[in-house]
Order: structure tokens, then sequence, then C-alpha cells
């Protein structure tokens, strides 16, 4: 019994997706499960944030199922950050689809599934369970980009995105295939046991690839080629959910594969360690993605490249790691939560903007809006401020902890990159206010019209609500990111 | 006096290498399936003979339950219609081809007859569980050791049947496309992106209400 209190989050997941499937299949009517899938993934999430206040240490019956997954405060953390981001995309795919007439119900399982795979791969200490939730939350995000198959532009940003998230998926396999071979483990643990000890030719290439494989998926550079595509062809909702359920499940993944299989001092260290190597991913992705981010004339990529930027951010705090795990893995858990609810609500409010058919894409399509619908515009202007990181907004103190973490562990000239890509980036953030608030149409140009949308809406209430409790009272928020990261160091 | 398990061995590996022969041999293809079954079938009894009793089961549900009836649906769809009238073309290509497979077969039957004739036991076996192989121990590796796994393939069938599914039905949504998307569809031109390089068709979506104000 206490094995399936352990196990909740996921169960109530897997069981709604079922459930909802049936429902589906059975209903007279179409319609009304959009409002199942968020209630199942809010659900999920409630329950997570249940067992984690009951306890997972009280459970002993969960450590039956390591090595392949891990049941600890981590998980439970990333089971709240995934429930909570995949509901959004479920809700706003409730309001996007029947707006522009796409709605069919797989669309809401495969969130359901992708969600629950991005769970699973969140818990996952086993190689073979990490690979199956890693392919079930990319599978699911790869059916959504195709959703809209009959649109060119969806179809060319789902193939390279299955292309090239397949590759990625065989150097990963690969390089696991190659830790296995050096050490004869397929747990992380085991693989961490013996890497510890002695430093074969073979265990540096099969962490280099898994290391490139996990960077593929949080879309770094410079393996984020597809990012941009894939982001632009998808349907809104199906974005929203790649920008934040698929890069968290990446980020767990990536915080597991370094805190416990290459955890030891040896390689943690800055001169035969992962740090330098991803350090330079996180220089790298930071620079080039705010540069070529700030030429967009399409906000929907500028969105796309903007997630990309954080992916920067948060990687900056993963290089943390090496000095103070505990606190530098809250830093990156709490850039996560931060950048979830900032994104989502960002991307929704795009989706807000545009109706029927004709969804606001470019900066023009946005100008005036301020002073015709001044709700949707000052929606947006709030989770552009916390994606900029502008206080009082939870995306100011994402980047203080990411930042603050760097400087504590000595990379000053790291928090310093840091610093100053947030402040180019702040100018294609406010790029979009000044269209919304200090520009008008041109005369005779088609402008944007808001839907109606109680789903959106009530999307949009939930991210701004956390984005200003985070952004006003992060305390708590960072205490519980603290326990989740002192266990998962563990 | 031969033993009973030695007939069983010929008459299994006899009833293969006819199945196999009539595989290649037979010009109908129908009955190159049926060969194929039949190949299958004696593959599964060898399997049967050598203890592997799952290995045996698997032959027969996922090769002669699935894969041989799916030969038979592709060779019904196509019809009679698509099986090639008998031509000489390459005919030096396929002697060349069938000679060079004959003699690796040749030469790998030789390389295994000659350790075998060399040692009474030529590639000594560990020590194995008598049920290794069998069905209860592999039924204990997927239900007891590795359940979480198992399980959560489950999930990943799943999410692959759904998908499919989902891209499959997405062809229909023609009609949903926006204007000037379907103008793309049309022409399908693409032109270079002005930021970035990587998209194609970055700028067919404009919002577009015509709406004066």
């Amino acid at each position: 019994m206490n094995i399936a209190l352990a196990l909740s989050p996921l169960l109530v997941v897997a069981l709604g997706a079922l459930l909802l499937m049936l429902a589906e299949a059975f209903s007279p009517r179409q319609g009304g499960l959009a409002l199942g899938a968020a209630t199942v993934l809010f659900v999920g999430a409630a329950v997570a944030g249940g067992v984690w206040m009951y306890g997972i240490e009280r459970l002993p019956e969960a450590a039956s199922l390591a090595p392949w997954l891990l049941l600890d405060r981590f998980g439970l953390f990333f089971d709240m950050l995934l429930c909570l981001g995949g509901g959004l995309a479920a809700l706003l795919a409730g309001g996007y689809l029947v707006e522009h007439g796409i709605e069919r119900g797989e669309f809401y399982v495969l969130i359901l599934f992708a969600t629950l795979g991005a769970m699973i791969l969140a818990s996952s200490g086993d190689a073979v369970t990490l690979f199956l939730g890693l392919e079930t939350m990319s599978l699911g995000a790869y059916a959504m980009t195709a959703f809209r198959r009959a649109s060119p532009r969806a179809a060319e940003g789902a193939l390279k995105y299955f292309l090239l998230g397949s590759f990625a998926a065989a150097i990963l396999i690969y390089g696991f295939a190659l830790l296995y071979g050096a050490t004869g483990h397929t747990d992380l643990a085991g693989i961490g046991a013996t890497a510890a000890t002695a430093r074969t030719p073979l265990l540096v290439v099969g962490a280099v690839l898994v290391i490139v494989g996990v960077a593929f998926k949080v879309s770094a550079v410079p393996f984020h080629a597809w990012t941009p595509d894939a982001y632009e062809g998808a349907p809104t909702p199906a974005t929203t959910f790649m920008a934040v359920a698929v890069k968290a499940g990446a980020f767990a993944l990536l915080l597991r594969v370094l805190l416990i299989a290459l955890g030891d001092a040896s390689w943690t260290s800055w001169a035969a360690g992962w740090p330098p190597v991803v350090a330079t991913l996180a220089v790298l992705t930071m620079t080039v993605a705010n540069l070529i981010a700030g030429r967009q004339e399409s906000v929907k990529r500028m969105l796309a490249y903007s997630s990309i930027a954080h992916a920067g951010y948060a990687l900056v705090g993963v290089t943390a790691l090496m000095r103070d795990p505990t606190q530098a893995g809250a830093s990156v858990l709490f850039y996560l939560l931060s950048y979830t609810v900032s994104t989502a609500g960002a991307f929704g409010a795009l989706i807000l903007c545009g109706s029927h058919g004709r969804e606001a894409v470019s900066y023009e399509d946005l100008s005036g809006l301020g002073r015709r619908h001044p709700a949707a515009a000052l929606a947006f202007s709030l989770f552009l401020l916390s994606l900029a990181g502008i206080p009082p907004t939870a995306g100011f103190f994402g980047k203080w902890f990411v930042f603050k973490a760097a400087i504590d562990g000595g990379l000053y000239w790291l928090a310093i990159l840091g610093f100053v890509n947030s402040v180019i980036g702040a100018y294609y953030y406010l790029r979009v206010m000044v269209y919304m608030y200090m520009r008008e149409p041109a005369a005779g140009a088609p402008v944007a019209l808001p839907m109606r949308s109680g789903y959106v809406t009530a999307a949009l209430l939930v991210s701004a609500l956390f984005v200003l409790a985070l952004g006003l009272v992060p305390t708590r928020a960072i205490e519980v990111a603290v326990r989740a990261a002192t266990l998962g160091a563990g | 006096m031969v033993a009973l398990g030695t007939i069983y061995f010929w008459v299994c590996a006899l009833t293969a290498v006819a199945g196999a022969l009539s595989v290649v041999v037979s010009k109908n293809p129908i009955r190159g399936a049926m060969g194929l079954l039949l190949l299958i079938l004696s593959v599964a009894g060898l399997f049967l003979a050598l203890h592997a009793q799952f290995l045996a089961a698997i032959q027969l549900i996922v090769y002669a339950g699935a894969i041989v009836v799916l030969f038979l649906f592709v060779i019904m769809l196509l019809g009679p219609a698509a099986s090639t009238p008998n031509d000489r073309r390459g005919l030096f290509a396929r002697a060349f081809g069938g000679g060079l497979a004959a003699l690796c077969g040749a030469a790998a039957i030789a390389l295994v007859a000659s350790a075998g004739l060399a040692a009474k036991h030529p590639f000594p076996l560990a020590d194995v569980d008598p049920s290794f192989g069998g069905v209860d121990a592999f039924g204990s590796a997927l239900f007891a050791d590795a359940l979480v796994p198992f399980e959560v393939s489950g999930a990943l069938l799943m999410v692959a049947v759904v998908g499919a599914l989902a891209v499959a039905r997405g062809r229909q949504g023609v009609a949903s496309l926006t204007r000037s998307e379907r103008e793309v569809a049309r022409a399908a031109t693409p032109e270079p992106d002005t930021a970035g390089g990587a998209g194609v068709y970055s700028h067919e979506i404009h919002a577009h209400e015509e709406h004066s104000s």
C-alpha cells in the first residue's frame, strides 16, 4: 500500500490518461477533454505535494524500486513542476485548439503521457528507465509538433525535431552503452561508484556522449538547431509544453547524471571534470541565443530563442554544482520553476492575442494592443518582465539565485557574462512592450484580435499568481528547492 | 540404436532446410511465404530441443503469427500482377551473389565442423541453471527484477500508438489552415529566412484581421 502512496503522482497521471482515453472513446460529444487533462495534471501536482508534506522518507518501501525509480524529494519536486507545466499547456490547448478548429482528443492524451514520461525521467536512477521515460516524453512531443500535419511549417518543424531528437537519443544511449561497458553498471549509482575509482578513456567518451545527448534535449547551443523550427511550427500549446516540461525533464536528467553518475570529486574538478564543458555550453547558449533572438521578426520565434537562452542561464547554475551541489542545485530547481510559469504565461498571452485561425505572430500584429485590449497587454507585459528578470517577478529571483550560486562557486566571469546576457535579453522582451504600448498599427494593416477563452484566462491567472508569488515571497519556494536538491545529491 | 532426440533434431533440421530452399526457389510468392512458415516452425522445434521454451514460443508468436501474416497481406494487396515474369537479365550478378553466399555458408559450416571434430566440447558451456532460458526464469526476470522498466515500456508503446494516430489524422486538417498557410502549402516555394537561417517558412502566418481603426 505504501508503495502505491510513494508512486501516487505517477499513478494518478497514468490512470488519468487511460480514463481520459476511455472517456473520449465513449463520450457522445466532443470537447471537455481539456478540463479533464488539466484536472488530472493539477491533481497529480497536488498529490506530489501531498506526498512531499507526508514525507517520502517515512515510506521505506519506496526504496524497493531503486535503482529503477528513485522516489525522493528531488523527483517529487519535478513531479510538481512537470504537472504544473503540463497542466498549463493542457489549459492553453483547450483554448487554442478549439479557437483554431483543430481540436482532437489525442492532443490531451499526448500531453498526459508525455508528462508521465518526463516524470519517470526525473525519477529514474537507471539508464533503462531513464531512456524509456525520455522516449515516452519525446514521442509525445514529436506527435504534438506534427499535430497539424497539413501545414508545411509544422511538417518541417516536426521532421527536424523527430530526426535530430532521434539522433540525440541514439547518442545518449550510445554513451550509456559505453559507460556500461566501462563500469558494468546501468544504474547511475553503480556507474558513479566505479567512475570514482578508475578513469578509463571509455568512461570519458561515454560521459561526453551522454552530456551531448542531454545538451540536445535541453537545446543548448551548438545543439539547438532544431528548436526554433520545431517551436515555431508546433501548435502554440505544444510549443509551451516543449519549452516547459520537456526542458525541465531534460534538466532533471542532467542533474541526476552529473550529481550521481559523475558526482565524484575527480569529475567535478575544474581541471579534469565536466565543469568547463558545461560552462562552455552555458556561455555559448546564452550569448548565441540572445543575439539571434534580438533579430527575430516573429514573436513566437523570439520566444523560442528566448527559451534557448534560458537553458543557458540554468546551465550557469548547473556549472556551479561543482562547488556546492545543494545550493547550486536548489538555484537550478528554483530557476526552472520560475522559467516554467513565466514561459507558459508568455506563450499563453501570445495565444490569447490571436483568434479564429489568425494567430498573432509578428511584432506588428501586437502594435497598439495596449490601447485596444489593455488586459491582454498587461498579462503579456507581466510575463515578459519576468522573462527579462525584472523585479518583482519570479524571473528576477530565478536569475538572482543562479548567478549567486555561480559567484559563491568562484565563477565570477560566468556570473558577469550571464548578467550581460540578461541585459541584452531585456532588449527584445521590452521591444514587444514598446510595440504594444507605443506603436499604432499602420492604417489598414491587419491587427490581432484577442480570443475569449475561459481556459486560456485560467492558465494566465495561475501563471500570473505564481510569477508574482515567487517574485514577492521567494523564501518558501527556495526552501523547498533546497530540500529537493539536498536529497537529490545523496 | 539412434536416440529419439537425434531423430527429432534431424527431422526439424531437414524440414528447416527444405523450407528455406523453397523460399528461395519457389516462383509463387504464396508458396514462398508458406516455405518461410515451415522454416520458422522447425526452427522453433530446434529451440524447444535446446530447452529454450520461451524463445520457441516467441518464435511462433512473433514470426509465424505476425511476420508471415504481414507478408501474406502484402502479397495479397499487391496481387498476382506484382510477381515479375521470368526474365534472364542480371543472370551473372545473381549467379555470382548466389555462389558467394553458398561459399560463405560452406566456409562457416566447415569452420564449425572442424572445431567440433577436433574437440569433444569445442565451446565449453558454463554450468548454467537448468531453468536458464526457460519461461519461468524469463518470467521472473521480466516481472520481478525488471518490473518497473517493463511497465514503463507500456507507457512508451501507448504514447507511440496515440502519437501515430494523432499524426495520421492530422492530414485531414487542411480546412483548418489559415488562408496564407494554404497558399504556402500550394506554392511550397521555400524562401530564405531573414534571421537565424534555419527556418524556411518564416513569414506566412501573420495576424490578419482586416480591422480599420
